[in-house]
């Protein structure tokens, strides 16, 4: 927002920008429907320009915070949604999910870690948006084995009980569905997913006084209703009543299709 | 909070503790109001600092307030203080987020000021010990995340956290003790994975300095992966590091061993997963297929 650039003053009253933050509050003004005559869209690329560092990993902030794929997935969330890339070395960018990619089939938080259900799809999704850049290849960046093997271990996480769990040998939870969900999804490998026992295990993680819990018998929380709802949205079950019925889900940018539009009719289609 | 499950509260303790809730978040409102004040005035004194640590002790994911204390401590504190004090003021926050780590374990700044602390430990205590200070730090710091992953044994930001730490410590631990740490976490729960995988980037790592030969290595990983599928033949970590063991498969004779050892294997339990996990893995897929083809029947 315009008002907000305070300029050079490190110590405004108000936090410092943060990556997440903004791709969060991007999507939060679509859905609440602002019609974006006050974005600062200048300000907002020179934030994901000054985040982004050698190695083509971004930080949370412009002076340093944690730096993973999270932050690789915001900015190129960003640069979409803003459809400019101008604030991205993307090929650098590239290279670093590519680091993360790991022999289990899965991305690692960051280069050397542990495959993570999360982590993957901010590496999916952020191949498959950068797609959307006129200057890129047509290739996501990805090869036909390497796709092979995410799919493989991404579809052994989908637990007996129909859940999926975020890492191997882990318990199933309800983030999780969308977080490898959407990854298939993106993937093109939705024909895979068990609908029925997804959608079963999710109905198990309801809260019988309303939300989902991460797991059956667990507490209930906004996020994790999100996530569930979201997941369910990729994949309603097979012959499921008008509950089930939800709004088409963008799983690039994790936000419904109609919101997706509103962004590409009120940012994309203003400049 | 994960893990916690539902419990029914009578209505005075839902009163008492929404009372006490209150409390305390006025009292965190007023102490937010005064930091940021500071903040905006600059304020790099003593007493700056002290809030920073009342007010993050409330809540460390005020990711400002993190920036706002180091600044505190490179501006005001640091530049009034000898390199002795230096370290003792480094070494009790490596005190203080250490006890919000057991409250936190997955704060990301919590972690990250940590490191920060590590790498401002200043050069002595003499001019015969530089390294001394920072020596003390670091090894303690291999305690700390060996504490955390006792705590939770998957906790994937202590993992990486560790991983910093090894790759960072001067001088750096004997390469085996990282294989043996790992030997330990495998052998109390082989469906630790993060164990395993913090076993193949050892193991990676020897074999490309030439610290450990490759070929024997191997040898003695297949058993130990071996001891584990006929413990749990079901067991997705254990297949996962058996694929990557394999490798790109190129070695012919070693894949018709392996696979006549896994034929073993369903032979004796026939409804094991080991045919879904293990080798129908794609990677390996096509020269499975050759391996079988030359096999014959
Ligand atoms: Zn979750």
């Amino acid at each position: 927002m315009k008002g907000a650039e305070s300029g050079k003053d490190d110590y405004s009253e108000y936090d410092t920008p943060h990556l997440i933050m903004t791709y969060t509050a991007l999507l939060s003004l679509a859905i609440l429907r602002d019609d974006f005559e006050r974005l600062n869209k200048p300000g907002i690329l020179k934030l994901v320009r000054s985040c982004q560092r050698a190695d083509g990993s971004f930080t949370s902030l412009p002076n340093g915070g944690d730096s993973d794929l999270r932050q690789v997935y915001c900015a190129f969330a960003i640069s979409s949604i803003l459809d400019d890339w101008s604030g991205i070395d993307v090929g650098s960018a590239v290279k670093y999910i590519q680091r993360c990619s790991n022999y289990e089939g899965g991305y690692g938080q960051s280069p050397g870690g542990e495959a993570l259900g999360g982590t993957t799809y901010c590496a999916l999704a952020s191949l498959y948006l950068a797609l959307s850049q006129s200057t890129s290849s047509v290739s996501p960046h990805l090869s036909p084995e390497e796709r092979t093997r995410t799919i493989r271990w991404l579809l052994q996480n989908q637990t007996p009980v129909g859940g999926f769990s975020g890492r191997t040998n882990k318990v199933p939870d309800a983030c999780y569905c969308f977080w490898a969900g959407a990854s298939l999804h993106i993937l093109g490998a939705s024909e895979y997913v068990n609908v029925t026992a997804l959608a079963s295990f999710l109905s198990k993680c309801q809260f019988k006084f309303g939300g989902i819990a991460k797991a059956p018998e667990d507490t209930p929380d906004p996020y994790h209703t999100y996530m569930a709802v979201a997941a369910l949205a990729l994949y309603p079950p097979e012959g499921a009543d008008k509950s089930y019925n939800l709004p088409k889900l963008n799983a690039l940018w994790n936000t419904t299709e109609d919101t997706a539009e509103w962004i590409r009719s009120h940012i994309q289609r203003r400049s | 909070m994960h893990g916690v499950k539902r419990v029914q509260y009578s209505k005075e303790v839902l009163e008492a503790r929404k009372q006490r809730d209150q409390a305390r978040l006025k009292d965190y409102l007023a102490l937010y109001e005064q930091v940021f004040q500071k903040r905006k005035n600059k304020d790099f004194s003593q007493d700056a600092f002290d809030s920073t640590t009342n007010i993050l002790r409330m809540n460390p994911e005020l990711y400002t307030i993190w920036n706002y204390r180091r600044n505190v401590m490179t501006n005001g504190i640091f530049p009034a203080s000898d390199p002795s004090k230096v370290n003792d003021i480094l070494s009790d926050d490596l005190s203080l987020t250490f006890a919000l780590l057991k409250e936190h374990p997955k704060v990301y700044w919590i972690w990250s000021h940590r490191m920060w602390c590590l790498e401002h430990v200043p050069d002595g205590p003499t001019d015969d010990q530089l390294k001394g200070w920072k020596t003390t730090n670091w090894k303690k710091e291999l305690f700390v995340v060996e504490k955390m992953l006792d705590a939770d044994a998957r906790n994937f930001m202590a993992w990486n956290y560790r991983r910093y730490i090894l790759g960072n410590m001067d001088p750096p631990p004997p390469p085996s003790a990282e294989l043996t740490y790992t030997t330990k976490k495998i052998e109390a729960n082989f469906s630790n994975f993060s164990a395993w995988h913090q076993r193949s980037r050892v193991l990676m790592s020897l074999w490309k300095e030439g610290k450990l030969d490759e070929k024997t290595s191997k040898q003695t990983e297949f058993e130990l992966v071996q001891n584990a599928m006929y413990t749990d033949p079901d067991d997705q970590s254990v297949w996962i590091y058996h694929a990557w063991l394999i490798d790109a498969g190129e070695d012919t004779a070693l894949l018709r061993r392996e696979i006549t050892s896994i034929q073993e294997l369903l032979d004796e339990q026939p409804d094991s997963k080991c045919t879904v996990y293990g080798v129908a893995c794609p990677i390996q897929e096509a020269h499975f297929g050759e391996a079988f083809g030359q096999l014959g029947p």
